[in-house]
């Protein structure tokens, strides 16, 4: 799983900021629409598109008895429950269709995500790094070793909890660095951007479904003492476009649905 | 064609907007509380080059306040060009007269409190009363803005609630915090806190637990209150104590360091002793299963975490990208500034005086905290000047000058060098604060620089004050000395009490003190128990007047009132019938105390100011004139208040409204 995310992350590394990362309207326009037309590409193959039409019509069929019938409040009344119905068949229809989609584009926006969500920190900017425990060690906060390359320094003793937490609050100047935090014999690295252009900035170390969602780094063994370790980056803006995390997101989903729903006739897709 | 009818709609609509006039930028920079005396002595000892250039450059001036020469009450009349009888706004503090109790000044008393429906244990509001700004009058920027002109105001005192406005306007003193309140606090701690009752912030005892029993304690689980908890309240219910929603908020203490992590929400911070965080999240529910979650931002201050533990929570400030209330119009105007620098003080009086003044605070913690209000500033101007486009009007307020000189003035008086110490004097931390204020006169200097170096070089500039200062050092109890004197006479068998709490026989009292340099008579069909007939009215106060201007300071016969006025002589008729009667103007070093303010009489009605809030303004309007400065020559004074407003008006070619006296304060 690490290495199939590894690959996915240095692929990506090479075709996403084609113009640089201090200019994202390639990426912000032109994957969504990338997204929409493999979606259709997707829905049209895998979807019942006879059952999908047929579903729609009989919508609009029942939605016309609605307002034909509208004096009779017994045929309306059975007009709006077919109406519904079909409703409910139409979303299934979808469902198949939208759980082959759900990888891909996840893995799209992710990178997005990783490459334009934040920005580097500022030469002296104080962050927060969080290190979380797995349970198995959660007792061992106070054993976590910080190792901290030249050019960063803690900006304040640093806080370990009762609960497997450990929170470091650094200052650093401009470059590349490494964190190493040492727990017993294990040795686990974060990467910390600080200063120069925009890049793709590392949010979160960690594994499983935390490794799928934050692709920056190498995940965690699953085996690690390690649950997360974090850098808490401020969101950088994106122009026009909205930023972060959740800005990212929302523009993704509704700029790839206005392309679906823009070319779905040009690729004969019933949606 | 639908096209075409739009095309030829939007230009009829264009055609109709005004053409905006073709005049230079005009910027105002507002502080709050300068003063002459002490700005004059600053430029001449060389400490702010940049206000002395611009004295040099165009000209300095006095600047004649209003009376009675309160922020709220000064600040509305540059907003409006009107004296306190047009906008009607009197004093921080209004009353009553039915039930003769403190009202804020700021918005008028709901009468209505509406109606619910009540549903499983929760009130859903219908029809709930709009809660509006008190202010009248027509605000400079609206009669800017018809004219085409575009207009940028930031944290103008008394506009909150913002009346409606197309023009971007941020509002400054009077914003309250979440919980309504203009600036609670919460001390967490786990050290007794004497006369807590006393305090003006929310005083949480805490128990620091030991969770992993290794005999150090090391975590603090408790909870910050927020909003009203308006589901849970009957319509027209006073919050209480416990009618406030709650936020969690723990703090782990690292075992070996002293520092502390807070947790609020999803935002965690890391403190040393000494420290301040960065604005934190906090976010209260309303409803079940978060269904209307209010948020607010707040910072948090580890003063002392071991032994005892002691973390300061600002007020919970409305949080500016999504506000719980307005505090800009248009309403998105305070998410586009917090797009632009991130969280911001939205608090109106965003220093930490409440907590110096219970002196839970040193002047230390004060100042650490001072400092991130600087930063702010100094972030919103920034802004503001990045905004001002060629032409546009622009106006930033700042707060630092008036609030250090109201909390610093004990440790030395910047404007009577060799002064006798004052009564609040605290010799440890003299020596080292003697000389803030001049360090806040210093900022005011650097803000002069970032505006200049980012101001079009044929822009015109106004820095102005509302009023100067002076020492607050003795505190007169006037309805104490009201009750000396016969004109208030309290129930049988008390001496002391409270005219809020009924205390009072209005049946034997003539006059009362609400506000701070109000005096009203217990005017029969006014008062809910008048006894004075209207047509004795002008006797009474005559008399009062005379024998208010006779009192005398026990310790060495100095005067202690300077004028008496009358509010049907010195007022504009428009709404001259909420102001007080009389207008007390106290002398130089006098002031009312925050007991008599708010209708209380205590036992004697003289006595030191012993109170961390040393210095003042609240006095006879002509021992505390304000400043005037500008980059264009200044015309032979005098000049007030509402003459700036004139020449904002003038520059864009925009006579003055009616009601308006004042006139250009520039030579053309």
């Amino acid at each position: 799983m690490d290495s199939l995310l590894h690959l996915c992350g240095v692929v990506f590394d090479v075709v996403l900021a084609p113009l640089g990362h201090d200019r994202p309207e390639f990426d912000m326009l032109a994957w969504p629409v990338i997204a929409g037309v493999v979606a259709l590409l997707v829905y049209k193959r895998v979807s019942n598109q006879k059952g999908i039409a047929r579903a729609k019509n009989r919508i609009q069929v029942h939605l016309l008895e609605v307002v034909l019938y509208r004096d009779d409040l017994f045929a309306v009344l059975v007009a709006t429950a077919k109406a519904l119905g079909q409703n409910f068949l139409y979303l299934a229809y979808n469902i198949v269709p939208m759980l082959v989609m759900f990888a891909p584009i996840t893995l799209v926006l992710v990178q997005l995500v990783a490459h334009y969500a934040y920005r580097p920190l500022e030469p002296g900017e104080p962050v927060l790094v969080q290190v979380e425990l797995a349970d198995s060690a959660r007792s061992r906060a106070r054993e976590i070793q910080l190792e901290l390359p030249d050019g960063v320094t803690l900006d304040a003793p640093p806080v370990r909890t009762t609960d497997g937490r450990a929170a470091y609050r650094v200052v650093a100047t401009e470059g590349d660095h490494v964190l190493r935090f040492t727990l017993g014999g294990e040795v686990q690295d974060k990467a910390l951007a600080v200063g120069g252009e925009n890049r793709k900035v590392p949010v979160l170390r960690g594994h499983g479904l935390d490794a799928v969602l934050y692709p920056g780094e190498r995940a965690l063994p699953s085996d690690s003492a390690f649950q997360t370790i974090k850098v808490s980056w401020e969101e950088r803006g994106l122009g026009p476009f909205p930023s972060g995390e959740a800005g990212i997101l929302v523009w993704f989903f509704v700029f790839s649905l206005a392309a679906g729903f823009l070319l779905k006739d040009r690729f004969g897709v019933t949606l | 064609m639908a096209w075409r009818s739009g095309a030829v709609l939007a230009l009829a609509l264009a055609s109709c907007a005004p053409e905006p006039p073709d005049v230079p930028t005009m910027f105002v920079l507002g502080v709050d509380g300068m003063d002459p005396v002490i700005l004059q002595r600053l430029m001449n000892e060389g400490k702010l080059p940049n206000l002395a250039a611009l004295a040099r450059e165009g000209g300095f001036s006095e600047l004649g306040t209003v009376n009675p020469p309160q922020s709220p009450v000064a600040w509305s009349s540059f907003v409006t060009g009107l004296d306190p009888g047009g906008h009607g706004i009197f004093d921080f503090v209004h009353r009553d007269p039915v039930r003769y109790v403190p009202i804020s000044s700021a918005t008028p008393p709901v009468t209505d409190p509406g109606s619910a429906i009540e549903i499983a244990g929760y009130y859903f509001p219908i029809g709930a009363p709009e809660v509006l700004n008190n202010r009248g009058g027509v605000p400079f920027w609206d009669r800017l803005l018809d004219e085409g002109v575009d207009v940028e105001i930031f944290r103008v005192p008394g506009n909150y609630p913002p009346p409606e406005s197309d023009a971007k306007v941020l509002s400054g003193m009077g914003t309250v915090d979440v919980r309504g309140g203009y600036g609670v606090y919460t001390w967490f701690t786990d050290q007794a806190v004497p006369d807590k009752e006393s305090k003006k912030g929310d005083i949480q005892l805490v128990t620091v637990e030991d969770t992993d029993l290794d005999g150090t304690p090391d975590t603090v689980r408790a909870n910050i209150k927020g909003t009203p908890d308006v589901f849970h309240l009957p319509p027209g219910k006073i919050p209480g104590d416990n009618d406030y929603l709650t936020a969690p908020i723990n703090f782990y203490l690292d075992p070996d360091t002293d520092t502390v992590m807070v947790e609020a929400l999803d935002d965690v911070a890391v403190l040393a002793e000494g420290e301040w965080s960065d604005w934190m999240t906090v976010s209260f529910d309303a409803l079940p299963m978060g269904a209307m979650p209010f948020s607010g931002i707040v910072r948090f201050y580890a003063k002392e975490l071991r032994p005892g533990f002691v973390v300061y929570a600002s007020p919970v400030n409305i949080a500016p990208d999504s506000p719980a209330q307005p505090i800009t119009t248009p309403e998105d105007f305070a998410e586009d500034l917090a797009a632009a620098m991130g969280d911001f003080y939205t608090q109106g009086m965003p220093e930490e005086t409440n907590a110096l003044k219970d002196t839970l605070f040193s002047d230390d913690d004060y100042q650490r905290q001072v400092a991130l209000v600087q930063e702010d500033t100094r972030e919103l101007i920034d802004v503001a000047m990045a905004r001002l486009q060629p032409g546009d009007m622009g106006f930033v307020y700042v707060s630092d000058v008036d609030l250090q000189c109201h909390m610093l003035w004990r440790h030395g008086d910047p404007k009577h060098p060799g002064a006798p110490p004052h009564p609040a004097y605290e010799a440890a931390a003299a020596s080292e604060h003697a000389d803030d204020i001049e360090g806040y006169y210093r900022a005011v200097d650097d803000h002069l620089a970032r505006i200049r170096a980012k101001l079009p070089a044929d822009a015109t500039l106004l820095v102005m004050s509302d009023h100067g200062f002076q020492p607050f050092r003795r505190e007169v109890h006037l309805n104490t000395w009201l009750r000396d004197h016969g004109w208030l006479t309290l129930k049988e068998g008390k001496t002391t009490g409270q005219i809020a709490a009924g205390d009072v026989d209005w049946t034997r009292t003539r006059a009362y003190g609400i506000g701070f340099n109000a005096v009203y008579l217990n005017l029969a069909g006014r008062e809910a128990e008048g006894i004075v007939k209207p047509g004795e009215a002008s006797a009474v106060m005559a008399e009062l007047s005379a024998q208010l201007l006779a009192v005398a300071d026990p310790v060495d016969n100095a005067r202690v009132i300077k004028s008496v006025s009358r509010s049907s002589e010195i007022y504009a008729a428009t709404r001259r019938a909420e102001a007080p009667d009389l207008v007390v103007g106290y002398d130089a070093g006098y002031g009312a105390s925050d007991e008599s303010t708010l209708g209380e009489i205590v036992e004697g009605w003289i006595e030191d100011n012993t109170s961390r809030w040393s210095g003042n303004h609240l006095m006879d309007p002509s021992v505390v004139p304000g400043v005037l400065l500008s980059n264009k020559k200044i015309a032979a004074g005098p000049h007030d208040l509402m003459d700036v407003t004139v020449t904002v008006l003038h520059h864009y070619g925009v006579a003055p409204a009616e009601g308006m006296g004042g006139k250009p304060v520039l030579a053309d």
